[in-house]
């Protein structure tokens, strides 16, 4: 009996000690703030992306679809001024002309969706037009693909991947401000 | 005893372990509980696992902040999925600006961007334009306000933007009417409506975003009524005069219209609004522009459209050729409501009838009721107003016409957006359903050189060129005359599908159409526009006729729309078809059929221009002789510019 009971406390202990370490958002199954997070992420283009961006951010948990696209507004300037600042470093190394072309221009792209596309996203988001919002997230989308296909060409796209997450980003975000209207 | 669990001890001989001196019934119980911990064990390890291998995850993609130049694992530039430019309501993602998806970006170059710029539409010297505000006629001046941003050429920091004119096409510019220095408008001093009261005075009721980002009414006035130029304006000081009332979202309560009267006496409003999906609009009655008493009942609402902004309502005569002024009621009048569509950026009208009584308002037609009916334009047209021009007694219709091409473009040359030349609105007794607009007569003082064509035979599959010099700055009219046996040999078909929208455009060969104008076309035909007409015959013999407006081949540029703009255009026994069409650079209002359906676009092309631009006939038709007659002019710039001296 005692063997028994202590083998069963065992394996529970660990079976607890293992949802511990599992990131909760694995095993919630309730509650609003995920359920938010999850029904608005089924509405964009890029659900995993969404549900990545958003829970990174502890605001996420209890915010409205507005809160949410603030949020996802947020992390697009995050990573559209950190890809810039790929870029530009990118290009102080690059020698081959072509490149050098290719980049200038995700340059230009880059810095219309830092300093336009993106104050245009969360001012209207925050100040309750949010088809402006739609439009300046689908204006970044439309940037960061411009800058991909500069890279047709080319044999090498160094800023691949972030470029794509912050089209799909974008995109994402385009998705969740257009549930405002 | 065998062990018939491995994940049970094996009995030691230590004697602590008593396991196989148990009764059979110990065992059991000790078997599900290892098993339904080594399952849930199994499952949580299956979970992690099945996670970390998912998809791509943003937290995950930290490729080196350095990029890679040497790196080996590059990846060829996937072709991104581009999405369309605002609201995909009713859009293909097919049929989406990325028609030349694979190609570079166009280099714009400065000549391509500059002459894009219009020469007789209005807008401001720089940055970005949205709503008309307020268009009011006072003291032998037409005044024209509008949303603007004095610092970029994108959406943001809205202020009010003034101009004035004698003619309502020769603008002048003023200094901002009203910017956002107060917390009642402090996020943005939007849209809103004057109403001139019986001594002559103005009031002008506009939204003003809070400090909490909350839509509230508030009143402003002429600093100065007897300044005809309205240069300096006052807000009451104890604004807001109107709040989003209970059961209304703070960001669903925009864009009070102007007032009429009722027949208390009082003054009337009405505001858009939703309720969930339902569009709406809120009335309100007022003595003193102050205070108001919200009534029980909506002026009317429609389920399914969503956000109603800008809502415009004005009386129409049924008899007469002139316009109402808004508080005119009666025998003969009918009343439009007008709303601008949140969800598709499309302003929609429907004309029924007006209970003064209990201020509501009902469609003649309820299949075509407001939002999914008629439009005032089947292009680039949102957030229109009218007001009554009391100097000619007509009505006058404002519209905002934003930019079709990118954004980085619009960055690049520094302003975004147009008005559309001012239209009177006319109730079409001819059909009595549709309303007419026309560009007011004043454009026509623009008209410089003209040339005639008369009888011009456009056989089937040809285009026609015309010999006119410039072609950017145009005002054609135009007449085309078919067969009528044409028309009555062709065989009917139950292909009753045919839209603009979802066509092929002007390459798609009908037997009765497409035919109409190439405008901004070159030469060689590389870059066009064509606005044509394109008719079809169902199986009951009955024929329908579309006017459409085709930009899929009008710019070797991947980066502009694409679309193909149109719609049914009803056209009457007797009548010939007809077409109107103002060209001004990157802007183009085609009128068909006197107004009764039209099509603004942006145009943005890279080789027809300047000098290159042309203008060609074109019949398409397999089965189908054409005939136009038609007028061109050149015409002069408005020379907009600063007031001067001021």
């Amino acid at each position: 009996m005692n063997n028994t009971v202590s083998f069963a406390l065992l394996h529970f202990a660990f079976c607890f000690t293992l949802v511990s370490f599992t990131p909760i958002s694995a095993l919630e199954l309730h509650g609003t703030g995920a359920n938010m997070v999850e029904t608005t992420c089924q509405k964009t283009p890029f659900y995993n992306l969404c549900i990545s961006a958003l829970k990174s951010d502890p605001r996420s948990s209890g915010a409205n679809v507005a809160g949410l696209a603030q949020i996802g507004t947020d992390k697009l300037k995050a990573k559209a001024t950190a890809t810039l600042r790929q870029i530009t470093a990118l290009l102080k190394v690059a020698k081959d002309p072509k490149l050098k072309m290719a980049l200038r221009d995700c340059a230009d792209y880059y810095n219309a969706i830092v300093k336009y596309d993106i104050p245009v996203a969360v001012e209207a988001v925050t100040k309750g037009d949010p088809k402006f919002g739609v439009e300046g997230a689908t204006d970044a989308a439309n940037e960061a693909d411009a800058c991909g296909r500069g890279f047709k060409n080319q044999p090498k796209f160094p800023i691949y991947a972030s470029n794509k997450v912050v089209h799909d980003l974008s995109a994402v975000v385009a998705s969740i401000v257009q549930l405002l209207l | 005893m065998a062990d018939i669990n491995p994940l049970l001890p094996v009995s030691s001989s230590d004697g602590s372990s008593n396991l196989t001196g148990q009764a059979t019934c110990r065992r059991p119980i000790k078997v599900v509980v290892s098993i339904f911990f080594g399952l849930l064990t199994l499952g949580l390890f299956a979970a992690l696992l099945i996670r970390n291998n998912g998809p791509v995850d943003y937290v995950d993609v930290h490729e080196n902040e350095r990029g890679s130049l040497a790196s080996t694992a590059f990846e060829k530039a996937e072709n991104l999925k581009p999405v369309s430019r605002g609201p995909a309501a009713g859009v293909s993602e097919k049929s989406n600006w990325a028609f030349g998806g694979d190609l570079p970006d166009y280099p714009w170059n400065n000549s391509m961007l500059s002459w894009q710029r219009t020469a007789f539409h209005f807008q401001p010297e720089k940055n970005w334009m949205n709503d008309p505000n307020g268009p009011l006629f006072y003291k032998g001046w037409y005044h024209f306000f509008y949303q603007y941003n004095p610092n970029a050429p994108v959406w943001g920091d809205i202020v009010w933007g003034h101009a004035v004119s004698k003619d309502l096409i020769h603008w002048l510019h003023l200094p901002l009417a009203m910017v956002a220095d107060q917390w009642y408008d402090k996020n943005g001093v939007w849209t809103g409506s004057a109403t001139i009261l019986h001594d002559g005075k103005i009031v002008m009721l506009y939204t003003g975003s809070t400090t909490e980002g909350v839509q509230v009414q508030n009143l402003a006035y002429p600093a100065d009524q007897y300044d005809p130029l309205l240069v300096h304006w006052v807000k009451y000081p104890r604004n807001p005069v109107l709040v989003p009332p209970p059961g209304i979202g703070p960001n669903d309560f925009r864009d009070p219209t102007t007032a009429w009267l009722t027949s208390e006496g009082k003054w009337r409003i009405t505001i858009g609004s939703k309720i969930n999906k339902t569009g709406i609009a809120l009335v309100y009655d007022t003595k003193d522009f102050i205070n108001y008493e919200m009534l029980d009942g909506l002026l009317h609402a429609v389920p399914g459209t969503g956000m109603w902004e800008c809502v415009d309502f004005f009386p129409v005569s049924e008899t007469e050729n002139n316009g109402l002024e808004t508080s005119i009621n009666g025998h003969g009048i009918k009343h439009v409501v007008k709303a601008s569509l949140d969800d598709d950026r499309h302003d929609y009208y429907a004309i029924g009838t007006y209970n003064d009584r209990n201020g509501t308002w009902i469609p003649d037609r309820p299949n075509i009721d407001v939002g999914i009916g008629l439009r005032y334009d089947y292009g680039i047209y949102y957030a229109a107003k009218t007001f009554y021009d009391q100097n000619k007694k007509r009505r006058v219709l404002w519209g905002w016409i934003g930019e079709s091409d990118s954004e980085a473009a619009d960055v690049k040359k520094g302003w975004a957006s147009v008005q559309s030349i001012p239209r009177t609105i006319l109730f079409d007794k001819k059909t009595g359903t549709h309303l007419l607009q026309w560009p007011v007569e004043e454009i026509d003082s623009l008209r410089l050189k003209g040339k005639e064509f008369n009888q011009v035979r456009i056989q089937a599959g040809s285009v026609v060129p015309l010999d006119i010099d410039s072609a950017t700055q145009l005002d054609i009219i135009a007449e085309f005359k078919i067969d009528s046996d044409a028309l009555d040999k062709a065989t009917g078909s139950s292909d009753a599908s045919f839209d603009c929208v979802t066509s092929g455009g002007a390459a798609e060969r009908g037997a009765l159409g497409p035919f109409g104008l190439l405008v901004l076309a070159d030469e060689r035909l590389s870059e066009q526009t064509p606005v044509y007409f394109y008719m079809t015959k169902g199986s009951d013999g009955n024929l329908k006729t579309f006017f459409c407006n085709d930009q899929s081949r009008s710019s070797k540029a991947s980066d502009v729309d694409k679309h193909i703009y149109g719609s049914l255009v009803p056209v009457l026994r007797g009548e010939n078809l007809s077409i109107r069409i103002l060209v001004d650079h990157s802007i183009i209002e085609s009128f068909g059929q006197g107004g009764r359906t039209v099509i603004t676009s942006r145009v943005y092309p890279t080789k027809a221009i300047h000098g290159a631009a042309k203008v060609f006939l074109f019949n398409n038709a397999t089965e189908l002789n054409v005939t136009a007659s038609l007028k061109t002019w050149q015409m002069n710039s408005a020379f907009i510019q600063p007031y001067p001296n001021l």
